[in-house]
């Protein structure tokens, strides 16, 4: 089943624009959001729960943001950056808040969540560590039966072993709840221990979307002997470094030249670089 | 839009809105300028907007299961609570220093004596603070302090003028400012009319703020 749906979404702002961003993510997969700075993860995230207001369409599970605004709003679990909501509040004081939106509110679900996490409800948000904020936020969205989880760098300013605990949270809400997460970031590792798709953004354009194995099999990392040879075979992303001069080949072309699988952090820096060339 | 209003009382309400609504009992201090006790109530919607503002409200609250507009709805309803129940109290303090003090301790030199009329006057000054603050606030949520002086400097003037005509205008200074019941239909009219005023006054500023919150962007 289709968890969300988004359609030629447009936003123009006087110095940037999002450019008709177009994808799906199917119940029980996770898609990663990767993008430099300024590509216009956030602004995608917040178009797609409507506190940015764009052109285009949006649907979750079927139902159309614009004409079901609430229902759409119930079926998500959106955890905007930073962590910032009411740091001096208690996470009882949030809960009881945030309960009465939701009829579908399951009190035992959110305190056996809490517990499984080990946060004391009686603590204020300020005194959680990131991750234990992660993980709050998380069994907020999911006590309110939210189906599909849309994570705004979620990852950002955790420790290693945080981030791992994440990632492992967000498969097992995938796999065993079937929950949609949708969660951007600029942190490759995250990506290759918890996506299954990928959406790739580089200066508001959407340059890559599909299935992370089949992204990482697009693509191959090459080293030639210089500058001259890369440009004769195409590769794009050309950048000469330590090893010599790089970039990046469809897969079965450039016979010859030394390469190898690329890395997902090769390819975003290889396509990101090649359409900053393109743009000179 | 009630459990808007319930977040917002749980989550937005900052202590110093309770506290400010004591101040109905500045008619109880002898020749004071009791219209004061209106600008604390402005001054505790600024704390109400500033606490949230500080916390991510607009984000946190446009994220629920919930129309963008009614967010800015619940908040306004939550600080015409507060201003009515200021206003309840004051009408309380005023009848109690109406009955229970003689008429001498009624004057009052500073501005106009404790009665209806003074009530009328107090809905004129949050009606035009709420007329102000709310549609600039709205319109960029951010921005706190530019509405709450512009909407508070109003107010002073309003103040200013009610304290000038208490003194210089004898229809004010002879019929207004005296103690009830005398002049009764007249104070009447007067604290009708700042009622109406209020209720158009808040009528205005949620239909603009709603326009205004709804066009922005988070």
């Amino acid at each position: 089943m289709t968890a969300l749906s988004v359609y030629g979404l447009q936003k123009k702002y006087p110095a940037f624009e999002l450019n008709s961003i177009g994808f799906s993510l199917e119940a029980g997969r996770i898609c990663g959001l990767i993008g430099a700075n300024g590509a216009g993860k956030t602004t995608l995230l917040k178009s797609i729960v409507g506190l940015v207001s764009a052109e285009g369409e949006c649907e979750v599970f079927g139902h159309s943001f614009r004409r079901e605004e609430r229902v759409v709003k119930s079926l998500i679990g959106y955890v905007g950056g930073g962590f910032r909501y009411y740091p001096q509040k208690t996470v009882r004081a949030v809960a009881r808040a945030v309960a009465p939106f939701y009829t579908a509110w399951d009190e035992r679900n959110f305190c056996t969540r809490l517990d499984g996490y080990g946060i004391d409800p009686g603590k204020k948000i300020a005194a959680l560590s990131d991750g234990m904020k992660v993980k709050f936020y998380l069994a907020l969205a999911l006590s309110h039966g939210a189906r599909l989880l849309i994570l705004d760098e979620p990852t950002s300013g955790l420790d290693p072993l945080s981030r791992e605990e994440f990632c492992a949270e967000i498969v097992r809400l995938a796999r065993e709840e079937g929950a949609g997460v949708l969660f951007s970031t600029h942190i490759p590792s995250d990506l290759m221990r918890a996506a299954d798709d990928i959406v790739f953004l580089s200066g508001g354009r959407m340059l890559a979307a599909g299935a992370l194995p089949e992204l990482l099999n697009a693509y191959a990392f090459v080293e030639f002997s210089d500058e001259a040879q890369a440009r004769e075979t195409g590769a794009l992303g050309i950048h000469v470094g330590r090893n010599g001069c790089t970039g990046l080949l469809p897969r079965g072309k450039g016979a010859g030249a030394r390469s190898r699988p690329a890395t997902l952090e090769e390819i975003m820096v290889c396509l990101e670089l090649e359409e900053r060339r393109k743009e000179e | 839009m009630k459990a808007l209003l319930k977040k917002e009382f749980r989550l937005c309400l900052h202590p110093t809105a309770l506290i400010f609504l004591a101040f109905a009992g500045f008619v109880f201090i002898p020749s004071y300028p009791y219209e004061v006790m209106f600008f604390f109530s402005g001054l505790s919607v600024f704390f109400i907007c500033l606490t949230a503002r500080e916390n991510g409200d607009a984000s946190f609250s446009c994220a629920l299961p919930v129309k963008k507009g009614d967010v800015a709805r619940a908040r306004i309803f939550m600080c015409v609570i507060l201003q009515v129940a200021l206003l309840a109290l004051a009408a309380c303090t005023t009848s109690v220093k109406q009955l229970c003090f003689s008429s001498q301790a009624q004057v009052n030199q500073a501005g106009l004596m404790a009665n209806t009329a003074f009530l009328g006057g107090g809905a004129f000054i949050l009606g035009l603070f709420d007329l102000i603050f709310f549609p600039l606030y709205w319109g960029a949520p951010e921005k706190v302090g530019v509405p709450f002086l512009l909407a508070s400097i109003a107010e002073f003037m309003l103040i200013a003028v009610f304290l000038i005509c208490r003194h210089t205008v004898p229809f004010v200074r002879d019929v207004l400012n005296t103690p009830d019941p005398n002049a009764m239909s007249i104070k009447l009219a007067v604290f009708g009319t700042g009622i109406l005023f209020y209720v158009l006054a808040v009528w205005g500023a949620v239909r603009l703020s709603v326009k205004r919150f709804c066009r922005i962007d988070l």
